[in-house]
C-alpha cells in the first residue's frame, strides 16, 4: 500500500525480541526526504538491528514500519519493494568477492531490476567516478584497501537510486587513516541532498552532518535532538555519560 | 626523574640488496632440504640409494629384459626374464572395447578420441565455461549415437555389447553429468527452512550414505525389476547408471554443503539488500563461492567416481577393467595377468592424474583472482 507523506521511513511502535531478550522497544522514529539522522548509542544497545529492520534483514514483532511509501508487513513482495529503493552499507563492506567492482554494481540493476547491461555499466562508471576510483573498475574486492572498499560498497547501494541510504556503522572496520575518505564520500552524499540514516560513533561528522541525532540504549530510544543541543547540552544522564566518554576518547 | 632510557634504537639507511649467496640457489636447497643434519644426510643417501635400487630393477624388468613382440600366442614370452607386453598388443582391442562387435570397434575408437580431444581442449580454458559445457553435451550425446547405432546406416548395437573404455567414459560423464546438479539441489535443500524439503534432503542424503555401492547398483540392476510391472522395462544399464548419480550425489552434496556454510552470511544479506530473489542470490553469489571454495574436496569426488565405474562389471557390463579381466581369460596369455593389468593401472592414472591436475589448476585459479574480502 502507497502511504503519501513526506517520510521516507516511518516508524511507531516497533518491538523486537531475540528469544526473551527485549532487543526494540517501543522504538518510534520517522525520517523526512532529504534529511540525515544519526544513530548513536553504547553497543548493544539496538541501533544495527533498527537500521536492519528497515530494509528486512531482521524481522520486527510488533509496530508499524513504512519505507519509501510501502508497509513492511512481511510478505516477500513487500521486502523486495523496500529493498530496492533502500541502500545498505555495512561494517564489514560485504562485496562479492569473486565479481570485479564494476560487477559488483552492475550485479543487482541487471538482475534485480532488470536494466540493460550497457546502461547499469554507464551508470556504474559514472558512481564510481563520483566516489574516486575510476580506475579500479576491473580490480577484484581483495585487491582493494578497506577505504576503497567501503567507497565500492556506498557506491554499489547507490546504484539502486535509493530514496533513503542506510549506513551500519560503515567506518568501524577500518585503519584510522581510511576512515575520513569514506566519511568524506559521505558528507558529499549528505550534502546533495541524499536521506539517509547512519549508524556510527563518528561524532564529527554526525555534528556536520545530522539533522537529528538520535541516542539509543538497551532497545529504546532515549534522546532526539539536533546534534549541537545533543552535544553541547544532553538533556538525560544516560546521554550525558554517553557524550563524556566518546568526547573524552577523541 | 629525567634519566635517558638504556633502550635504544639507531636510524639507518641502506639500499635494498640480495641475500647472502650461501642463502640462495643450489647450496642452500642442499642445506636446508637435504642435508640438515648428519642423521638426516644419512637418510638422504640411504633412501636416494633404495630408490636408485628400486628403479633400475623396475627398467630392468619392464624395459630392458621386456618381449614386445610375441607370435605364436607369445612363445617369446615364455623365456623372458622381463615384462611380456606382447599381451597388450595381442589383446588391446578386447581392453579398449569389450565385447563390441570387432567391426564396429572404430565407433569406440573414435568416441575416445572424442572424450581425449575434447578433455585436452577444455583444459586450456580458452573457451567459455558455456561453451566447454554444450562441447561436453555434445561429446555425450554423440557417444550414446555412437554406441547404440542404428542411424545414419550404423548397425545398431544392444546395451549389453557395450564396453572398454567408452563404457568407463560414458558411465562416468552421465554420473557428474546427473550427479553434481542433484548435489547441489540436495545441499541446498538440507539447509532449507522448510521442513518438508529439508527432511527428505537429509533422509536421502544419509540413507545412500549408509550403503555399499555394490549394494546400491545390485538392488538397481538386479532387485528393482522384481519390484516394477513387467511393461516397464528400463535398460539394466540406465538402472545402474541412475544408482551410481544418486550414490555420487549423496557424497558430493555433503562437500558442497560444505562450502556453501563456508560462505560468510553477510553475502547473502548484500546480496538480499540489492533486492536479489532466493534464486537469484544462490545462482550468482552464493554458489559460485561456495563451489570455489570445495573444488580440492569435489575433485576427490568426481576422481572416486571414475574409479567407482569399475564396480559395472560385476553386474555383467564390462568396463576397461572388467574387458582387461575377460581379454586374460585366454589360457595363452593367461600367465602374464600382471602386465595386463599394469597397463590398465597406467591408464587409469593418467586419466585420473589429469583430472586432478586440471582440479589444482583451477584451484590455482580461483586463488589468484579472488584473496578473500573479509
Amino acid at each position: 500500500m502507497t502511504v503519501t507523506r513526506d517520510l521516507v521511513v516511518e516508524m511507531s511502535g516497533l518491538n523486537k525480541w531475540y528469544g526473551e531478550h527485549h532487543a526494540l522497544r517501543d522504538v518510534s522514529l520517522g525520517l523526512a526526504a532529504g534529511e540525515k539522522i544519526v544513530l548513536c548509542g553504547p553497543s548493544g544497545s539496538g541501533k544495527s538491528t533498527l537500521i536492519r529492520c528497515i530494509n528486512g534483514l531482521e524481522a520486527f514483532h510488533e509496530g508499524d514500519l513504512i519505507v519509501c511509501g510501502t508497509r513492511l508487513d512481511g510478505t516477500q513482495d513487500s521486502l523486495t519493494a523496500v529493498r530496492r529503493k533502500a541502500g545498505m552499507v555495512f561494517q564489514n563492506f560485504n562485496l562479492f568477492p569473486h565479481l570485479t567492482v564494476l560487477e559488483n554494481l552492475t550485479l543487482g540493476a541487471v538482475y534485480a531490476r532488470g536494466e540493460p547491461q550497457d546502461r547499469a555499466i554507464e551508470r556504474a562508471h559514472g558512481l564510481l567516478a563520483r566516489v574516486q576510483l575510476t580506475s579500479q573498475t576491473l580490480k577484484f574486492p581483495g585487491q582493494l584497501s578497506g577505504g576503497q572498499r567501503q567507497r565500492v560498497a556506498i557506491a554499489r547501494a547507490l546504484m539502486l537510486e535509493p530514496e533513503v541510504m542506510l549506513f551500519d556503522e560503515p567506518t568501524s572496520a577500518l585503519d584510522p587513516e581510511m576512515v575520513h575518505e569514506v566519511l568524506d564520500v559521505m558528507e558529499e552524499l549528505a550534502v546533495s541532498g541524499q536521506a539517509m540514516i547512519v549508524v556510527t560513533h563518528e561524532m564529527g561528522f554526525a555534528r556536520s552532518v545530522a539533522d537529528l541525532v538520535v541516542f539509543m540504549d538497551q532497545g529504546e530510544i532515549v534522546e532526539a535532538a539536533r546534534p549541537e543541543i545533543f552535544f553541547d547540552a544532553p538533556a538525560t544522564a544516560r546521554a550525558k555519560a554517553f557524550v563524556g566518554q566518546i568526547s573524552h576518547a577523541t | 626523574m629525567n634519566t635517558a632510557p638504556r633502550s635504544f634504537a639507531l636510524p639507518a639507511s641502506s639500499p635494498p640488496r640480495l641475500p647472502p649467496a650461501d642463502a640462495r640457489g643450489l647450496r642452500a636447497f642442499l642445506r636446508t632440504h637435504l642435508f640438515q643434519s648428519p642423521l638426516a644426510g644419512v637418510f638422504t643417501f640411504l633412501l636416494g640409494a633404495l630408490l636408485i635400487i628400486a628403479l633400475w630393477h623396475v627398467v630392468r624388468w619392464s624395459v630392458i629384459d621386456a618381449v614386445w613382440y610375441a607370435p605364436d600366442n607369445g612363445a617369446a614370452c615364455r623365456t623372458a626374464l622381463g615384462a611380456c607386453w606382447a599381451v597388450i598388443a595381442e589383446k588391446y582391442r578386447v581392453i579398449f572395447f569389450g565385447a563390441y562387435p570387432y567391426d564396429e570397434q572404430w565407433r569406440g575408437g573414435l568416441i575416445i578420441a572424442l572424450w581425449v580431444a575434447w578433455g585436452a581442449i577444455s583444459a586450456t580454458r580458452l573457451l567459455s565455461v558455456g561453451t566447454r559445457l554444450a562441447g561436453w553435451a555434445l561429446v555425450f550425446v554423440v557417444t550414446i549415437l555412437l554406441l547404440k547405432g542404428g542411424l545414419f546406416g550404423l548397425a545398431p548395437v544392444g546395451t549389453d555389447l557395450w564396453g572398454g573404455l567408452p563404457l568407463t567414459f560414458l558411465i562416468f560423464g552421465g554420473t557428474i553429468a546427473g550427479g553434481l546438479p542433484l548435489a547441489i539441489l540436495l545441499a541446498i535443500g538440507r539447509r532449507s527452512e522448510l521442513p518438508v524439503v529439508r527432511l527428505l534432503c537429509v533422509a536421502t542424503i544419509e540413507g545412500v550414505r549408509g550403503i555399499p555401492l555394490l549394494a546400491l547398483l545390485f538392488f538397481a540392476a538386479l532387485i528393482l525389476p522384481l519390484f516394477l510391472p513387467p511393461q516397464l522395462t528400463v535398460d539394466k544399464l540406465i538402472r545402474a547408471e541412475i544408482g551410481m548419480i544418486i550414490f555420487f550425489a549423496a557424497y558430493a552434496a555433503e562437500v558442497v554443503r560444505g562450502g556453501l556454510q563456508a560462505v560468510p552470511e553477510g553475502q547473502d544479506e548484500a546480496a538480499k539488500a540489492l533486492g536479489l530473489g532466493y534464486w537469484l542470490r544462490m545462482r550468482k553469489i552464493i554458489l559460485p563461492q561456495a563451489l570455489a571454495i570445495v573444488v580440492p574436496a569435489l575433485f576427490n569426488d568426481i576422481i572416486r567416481a571414475f574409479k567407482n565405474t569399475t564396480f559395472f562389471s560385476i553386474l555383467g557390463l564390462f568396463d576397461v577393467l572388467g574387458a582387461t579381466k575377460a581379454a586374460l581369460q585366454d589360457p595363452n596369455w593367461v600367465r602374464y595377468g600382471t602386465e595386463g593389468y599394469l597397463f590398465v593401472f597406467l591408464l587409469y592414472f593418467i586419466i585420473c592424474s589429469a583430472m586432478s591436475l586440471y582440479g589444482s589448476s583451477i584451484e590455482r585459479d580461483n586463488k589468484r583472482r579472488v584473496r578473500r574480502a573479509t
